[in-house]
C-alpha cells in the first residue's frame, strides 16, 4: 500500500495545500509528516490546524521544538550571524502569532514515530538538529539506521530529497584483550538498510522551487520522490505582508540551494 | 627517545594507586606523557586529597593531563554546574545515599577545578575521552558492534579512540570492510564504494589497570600497577 510521508512544511500553506491535494489525487490516505510545521513562513497557525484536521500523524521538527521551548537555535545552525538574526527574528515572529492550543500540539508532538521496520524522525534518531545528508559516511548513515533497530529510516530536515541505499556491507575486526594473549579475528556481514529523505514541502533547498515529498510502497518496498507546483507568488506576497525577512521569499522564488544551512552540516547541536 | 603515553582512569580518590603508577612510571623507559580519562573522583572514599595531589603535582610526578569521566559529570550536575539538570541517572540507579557519598567525597573547593576539565583530548590522530565522542557515559567494549565503534570515531575524526568508561583493557582493531551507497535523488543515482580505514579503539582499564601507549610504534601494553616491575623478567605485558 501506497503511504505519503512529508516534512518541513514551514508554515507555508499554499504548499501544504498542493501537496496534500496531489497526494488525495492519487488515492492516498496513509500520509507521516515528520516535522518543521512552522517557522520561516507566514501561515503557521493556519497549517497546524489543517494537519490536526486532515489527523495526519507528526514528529517534531527543531523549529516545533525550539519555538515551544523559547530556544532559538544556537549559533552553530546557521552560515553567518545574518543568517542567526534572521532565524531569531523568525522564531520571536512564529512564537509571537502561534494560538496557545497550537503551542501545545507542537509540544506534544513525538520525536519519532514507529510502524513495522520504518523509523519516521525530522533529523536523525540522535537529534532532531543532526543533518543526514545524502553524501554523509556511509558506515555513520548505517549506523544512524542500524541504532534505531529500522530497516527503512525516513527523515527530513535537509529539505534535500533522496532515498539512499546502503548494502553489501562488511566489516573486520581483531581483537585483544588483557586477558588473553590470542588475537582474534572477526567478521561481520552488514544488513541492507535504507534512508529516505522527504525533502521540503514548505521550504525546498534542492536546486527547484517545487514542493517535495516522497510516496513509499510497503509492499514493493519502492519509493518515489514527488515535485509538486505551488502558487509561489502567494507565499511570497505572505511573507512580505507579514513583515517577514524578504529573504525569505526571494529563496523560495529561486529555489536558492544552500539557504539557511551551516557550512558544517554534520554538526550536532549540544546546547 | 621514545614517546609514550600512560592512560589511567577509575582512580575514585585512590591516591595509593596513584602513587603506585607514579612510582611505575619513573621506572619506565621513555618520555612519558600521563593522561587522566577521568572518574579522579567516586563515591566510595573521600577523594580530597588525590584532587590535591593532581592539581599541585610532586616535583617529581609525572605531571597528569587531566579530562573529566562519569563521576565528575554527576557531581557536576548535582552540584548545579549544569543548568537545572540533576543527577538523575545515579539517583535512579543507586540511590539517593550513593548521591550524599559522592557529594560528601569531595570538598566544594574543588568543583570550579572539575568543572574546568576538558571533555577529552585529541593528541595526534588520537582522541582521549572517558566515554566516547558521544557522551562521557558511552560504554565502549569489546560487545559494542563495530558500526557503533566506528561511528565514535568518525565523530572525532580520528584513527584511534582510547575511552575508559568500561573500565576493560582492550584493544579492537577495524581492518578491512567495504559498504555500498547508491543515492537516488532529482539529478538521478549515484554509486558510491567506501571502505573501513584503519582504526582502532582501546579501552585503558580503570584503577590499578592502565595502558602505555608507544606513539612511534602505535603499540599498545596493557598494565597492572605495582605488578609490571615484580613481573617485567616473567614478560608480562600485552604488546599489541
Amino acid at each position: 500500500m501506497n503511504q505519503a510521508v512529508i516534512s518541513c512544511l514551514h508554515a507555508n500553506l499554499p504548499a501544504v495545500e498542493a501537496v496534500l491535494k496531489d497526494i488525495e489525487l492519487q488515492g492516498i490516505t496513509n500520509i507521516t509528516c515528520l516535522g518543521d510545521l512552522v517557522g520561516y513562513g507566514p501561515q503557521p497557525n493556519e497549517v497546524i490546524e489543517l494537519i490536526k484536521e486532515k489527523k495526519i500523524a507528526t514528529c517534531q521538527g527543531c523549529w516545533d521544538e525550539d519555538v515551544v521551548d523559547g530556544l532559538d537555535a544556537c549559533d552553530c545552525s546557521y552560515p553567518s550571524q545574518i543568517a542567526e538574526r534572521r532565524g531569531h527574528f523568525a522564531h520571536q515572529w512564529t512564537t509571537g502569532k502561534l494560538t496557545k492550543e497550537n503551542k501545545d500540539f507542537l509540544a506534544n508532538l513525538p520525536y519519532s514515530i514507529r510502524k513495522d521496520k520504518c523509523l519516521f524522525v525530522h533529523g536523525s534518531p540522535n537529534s532532531q538538529h543532526e543533518y543526514l545528508l545524502p553524501d554523509m559516511d556511509a558506515f555513520a548513515a548505517l549506523e544512524r539506521v542500524e541504532n534505531a533497530k529500522a530497516e527503512i529510516l525516513f527523515c527530513g530536515h535537509t529539505h534535500q530529497p533522496y532515498i539512499r541505499e546502503l548494502a553489501n556491507g562488511s566489516i573486520a575486526v581483531k581483537v585483544k584483550n588483557s586477558g588473553s594473549k590470542d588475537i582474534q579475528k572477526k567478521e561481520m556481514n552488514l544488513p541492507m538498510r535504507r534512508i529516505v529523505n522527504a525533502g521540503s514541502v514548505g521550504e525546498p533547498r534542492h536546486g527547484g522551487t517545487k514542493a517535495t515529498y516522497v510516496v513509499y510502497n510497503d509492499i514493493t518496498n519502492d519509493v518515489k520522490i514527488r515535485e509538486v507546483e505551488y502558487d509561489i507568488e502567494l507565499t511570497c506576497k505572505a511573507i512580505i505582508n507579514a513583515g517577514l525577512p524578504p529573504i525569505f521569499a526571494w529563496r523560495l522564488k529561486n529555489g536558492f540551494e544552500f539557504a539557511e544551512r551551516a557550512e558544517d552540516a554534520s554538526h550536532v547541536c549540544e546546547r | 627517545m621514545i614517546e609514550r603515553w600512560a592512560l589511567i582512569s577509575g582512580l575514585k580518590g585512590d591516591l595509593d594507586t596513584y602513587e603506585l603508577i607514579q612510582k611505575d612510571l619513573k621506572k619506565t623507559p621513555g618520555n612519558i606523557t600521563l593522561f587522566v580519562l577521568g572518574d579522579m573522583i567516586g563515591p566510595e572514599k573521600n577523594c580530597n586529597k588525590l584532587l590535591h595531589r593532581l592539581i599541585n603535582p610532586k616535583s617529581n610526578d609525572l605531571q597528569p593531563w587531566c579530562i573529566y569521566g562519569w563521576w565528575e559529570e554527576q557531581i557536576l550536575l548535582e552540584s548545579g554546574y549544569r543548568g537545572n539538570q540533576r543527577a538523575e541517572a545515579l539517583r535512579i540507579n543507586k540511590g539517593e545515599e550513593v548521591v550524599k557519598s559522592l557529594i560528601n567525597a569531595v570538598d566544594k573547593s574543588f568543583l570550579d577545578w572539575i568543572a574546568a576539565l576538558q571533555f577529552g583530548f585529541v593528541e595526534l590522530d588520537c582522541g582521549l575521552i572517558h566515554g566516547s565522542s558521544k557522551d562521557v557515559g558511552d560504554d565502549l567494549t569489546l560487545d559494542t558492534p563495530p558500526l557503533t565503534l566506528l561511528d565514535r570515531l568518525t565523530r572525532l575524526q580520528v584513527n584511534r579512540l582510547f575511552t575508559a568508561r568500561s573500565t576493560q583493557q582492550f584493544h579492537l582493531e577495524l581492518t578491512e570492510g567495504i559498504l555500498n551507497s547508491e543515492v537516488h535523488d532529482l539529478t538521478g543515482n549515484h554509486k558510491k564504494e567506501q571502505k573501513v580505514p584503519q582504526k582502532a579503539v582501546i579501552g585503558v582499564g580503570a584503577g590499578k589497570n592502565y595502558t602505555l601507549y608507544d606513539v612511534g610504534t602505535d603499540n599498545t601494553q596493557f598494565v597492572r600497577a605495582g605488578y609490571q616491575s615484580e613481573k617485567k623478567k616473567n614478560g608480562f605485558g600485552l604488546h599489541f
